[in-house]
């Protein structure tokens, strides 16, 4: 600040633009369209028959070799939050490699938002993925492989901001938590990989009956989908302008400080 | 000077050191001997006719995972203390050979512990059971296993050199992103021990799903690793 | 006779923190320059930056002929560094220890140079001893023979006293003539007499920035005191 000759090209990231005049709108845009499919999800798309066990299985105190499931309209809130936050790690991951070229403290800033919006995304995959094991395999907890990389997942974002806690050195820092963010995207596909692909006899095989979803089906989903993309957007807008006034301030109320106590 | 002249100089002075005062080597053997004392008192209580044999591979890669972790804690702490990492990177030395150095090393003492302490394991725990002929496949996914573990543990373990509460901190990294290779080592492990019908397809499997994660997690750490000691 | 160091503009900034401020000064070869400046002026940073430690965020410095940047790599050979951290590890010997480190700098027969070394700081008696049974001016003796072994034209010096007592700062202060040679040297210092005695050329910091950059010659002590608390005084209040 008050340094007008360097400029204060690269510490802030650009808020204010036309992204900042949009995400109010998406996020009205957002809920609207999540509730709707929601609700369309439930009078619209067929109740559909649940997981086809190997065999007959004990669900929720009831033997049961299949069973039509409400709980399967989980689904619907479930996938299109798994793909946002996995679409907020891509962009965290990305904002971290331009960081570690660049060295500009606005890309950390920005890595740092998507990998908060990536948690809360992440959270409520967690969240809902545990109900749906609940419901149609009726344990709360499997080590399937999608439910255990997203508990991974989780682990590791956690771990991401403990570690920004834990450096005082703001450069310093930035790098570490760049460096995590590579590793961590790197690391989740790996995980689904070898925890899907590494034969086990334990876990019983779950299939679902009937490949193919009805536009009854498909239309809620992906209004779902698209509205928690917006929605995932919607926040991380809010969220940066927030995060930059802050930073602003921050950096203003050390430049008064400092001529005060020169003063 | 060219890259393995420097990589041999770091890794001797890394053996040499730890030769001299024993100290990972000696705190990472006590630790793996208490675990296994807890092992004996988790495992008291189950009937003799438990299948101890279907644990072990899990039972083994929990031992190594936590002892490994006190180890790699102590690789670098020593480098800071007299500032002895910053005469290194004044010197002119490429600092992916550090990295590769210092996996190394940190791969060595890991495999020597455990080669007591498996051994010791299977001492306390595997008394009574026949295990399969095809046990000494357990060879390669420790191998595979330490290396993975010794890279990225590295890595992590100069992240978090500089940070508060640095202990706690790199378990919490280190657990959830070495969890796929750990659980591909217990499969492979588990396999070659127990050697049920058709074991080979899950073990060979496992190992190359193990090595696919240790060639993109080391390629990767190694690339990364400038921007973390430069930092 | 050229220049040992020309800084031009080095700045070390993340985000809105500054910690060196558009830096420029000039070193010609043989010279002894030492930093002055107040805690948090910057100086560590600086030294950092000529020893190829840490990148600057903007600016260039051409020293010994090379860039900073681009022929840092080389540069880590004409460039000896010393600290309070003796960088020394105390399971090893003197002699171990300074193999170790001629062997990295890739010196050509390192057995004779730490031979030498340890001779010129009157160590080799104990050069089979491990580090860790030295007192503190022992550690800095051995410390400088580290700082030596690849015969460096710039030698570059962080508060090498702190810690020391009377007498192993006047054997320091021996040393460091004995092997003046035709170095450079930078140093950073706490100690405003001391290091206006030692020096040839006087920089004072503040805040990131360069407040005084001068000749010894045409400062009297008196006035450098008088510049210097008027320097730090701005900067803490």
């Amino acid at each position: 600040m008050g340094d007008k000759r360097t400029g204060n090209a690269g510490i802030y990231p650009a808020v204010g633009t036309w992204a900042d005049t949009l995400a109010p709108i998406l996020l009205l845009l957002a809920l609207l369209l999540t509730t709707i499919g929601f609700v369309l999800s439930f009078i619209w798309a067929p109740p559909v028959y649940g997981a086809s066990v190997n065999g007959v299985e004990v669900i929720g105190g009831q033997v049961v070799s299949n069973v039509l499931l409400i709980s399967q309209k989980i689904f619907y809130f479930h996938m299109p939050v798994a793909i946002t936050s996995f679409l907020a790690l891509v962009a965290a991951a990305f904002f971290a490699v331009r960081f570690l070229m660049t060295r500009e403290a606005r890309f950390d800033t920005m890595s740092r938002v998507c990998m908060e919006i990536a948690l809360v995304f992440v959270i409520m995959t967690m969240a809902t993925g545990v109900m749906w094991t609940r419901f149609e395999w009726g344990v709360w907890w499997t080590w399937e492989p999608r439910l255990t990389t997203y508990f991974i997942l989780m682990l590791i974002v956690i771990g991401y901001f403990i570690l920004r806690n834990a450096i005082d050195d703001p450069e310093r820092r930035a790098v570490y938590a760049a460096v995590l963010a590579i590793i961590a995207f790197v690391d989740t596909p790996i995980c689904f990989m070898i925890t899907r692909l590494v034969p086990s006899s334990i876990h019983p095989v779950v299939l679902r009956q009937g490949g193919g979803m009805g536009v009854s089906m498909i239309v809620p989903l992906l209004m779902i989908m698209f509205g928690m993309v917006m929605l995932g957007f919607a926040l991380y807008r809010l969220r940066l302008r927030s995060i930059v006034l802050e930073q602003k301030c921050d950096a203003l109320t050390e430049t008064l400080e400092d001529q005060r106590e020169s003063a | 000077m060219g890259f393995f002249e420097q990589y041999r100089v770091l890794l001797r002075k890394d053996l040499t050191r730890e030769f001299r005062s024993k100290e990972m080597l000696s705190s990472m053997g006590i630790y793996a001997l208490l675990v296994l004392v807890v092992y004996g008192a988790a495992l008291s209580q189950t009937s003799k006719g438990l299948d101890i044999l279907q644990m072990s591979g899990g039972l083994i890669w929990a031992l190594i995972v936590f002892t490994s972790m006190l180890g790699l804690n102590r690789s670098f702490a020593f480098e800071k203390e007299q500032g002895c990492l910053e005469g290194i990177l004044l010197a002119p030395i490429d600092r992916s050979t550090i990295f590769l150095s210092k996996a190394t090393s940190n791969c060595l003492f890991l495999l020597v512990v455990e080669l007591i302490t498996v051994p010791l394991f299977a001492f306390f725990f595997l008394g009574g059971v026949t295990l399969a002929p095809s046990w000494p496949l357990i060879v390669f996914p420790l191998l595979l296993g330490s290396i993975g573990i010794a890279g990225v543990g590295t890595l992590l373990s100069t992240i978090t050199l500089e940070t508060r509460g640095k202990d706690v901190l790199l378990a919490v990294l280190f657990v959830p992103l070495l969890f796929p290779l750990v659980y591909a080592c217990v499969a492979a492990t588990t396999g070659c021990m127990v050697g049920s019908e058709g074991f080979m397809t899950t073990y060979l499997r496992s190992l190359l799903l193990a090595g696919g994660y240790d060639i993109i997690m080391l390629s990767l750490s190694w690339a990364l690793y400038d921007f973390v000691i430069s930092a | 006779m050229t220049d040992a160091i020309v800084a031009k503009g080095l700045r070390k900034a993340f985000g809105s923190r500054v910690a060196v401020d558009d830096l420029s000064f000039t070193l010609p070869k043989g010279r002894f320059l030492v930093v002055f400046g107040p805690n948090g002026a910057g100086k560590t940073t600086l030294l950092r930056m000529l020893s190829t430690l840490s990148r600057p965020s903007a600016g260039s410095a051409n020293i010994l002929g090379l860039d900073l940047i681009e022929d840092a790599q080389e540069l880590r050979r004409h460039i000896g560094f010393i600290s309070h951290a003796p960088m020394l590890y105390p399971a090893l010997s003197a002699s171990e220890n300074l193999l170790f480190f001629a062997r990295l700098q890739g010196v050509p027969n390192p057995q004779a140079r730490v031979k030498d070394l340890l001779d010129a700081v009157e160590l080799s008696h104990r050069s089979l001893d491990p580090v860790s049974t030295f007192s503190r001016g022992m550690l800095q003796r051995c410390s400088i023979a580290r700082a030596l072994l690849g015969d460096p034209e710039l030698l570059l010096l962080d508060e090498p006293y702190s810690g020391l007592d009377l007498r192993a700062a006047d054997i320091f202060d021996q040393l460091l003539s004995d092997h003046r040679a035709d170095r450079s040297i930078v140093m950073v210092s706490h100690d405003l007499q001391h290091g206006y005695d030692l020096a040839d050329q006087l920089l004072l910091m503040s805040r990131g920035k360069l407040l005084l950059s001068a000749d010894k010659d045409d400062l009297p002590f008196d006035e450098f005191q008088h510049r210097f608390r008027a320097g730090a005084g701005m900067a803490v209040g």
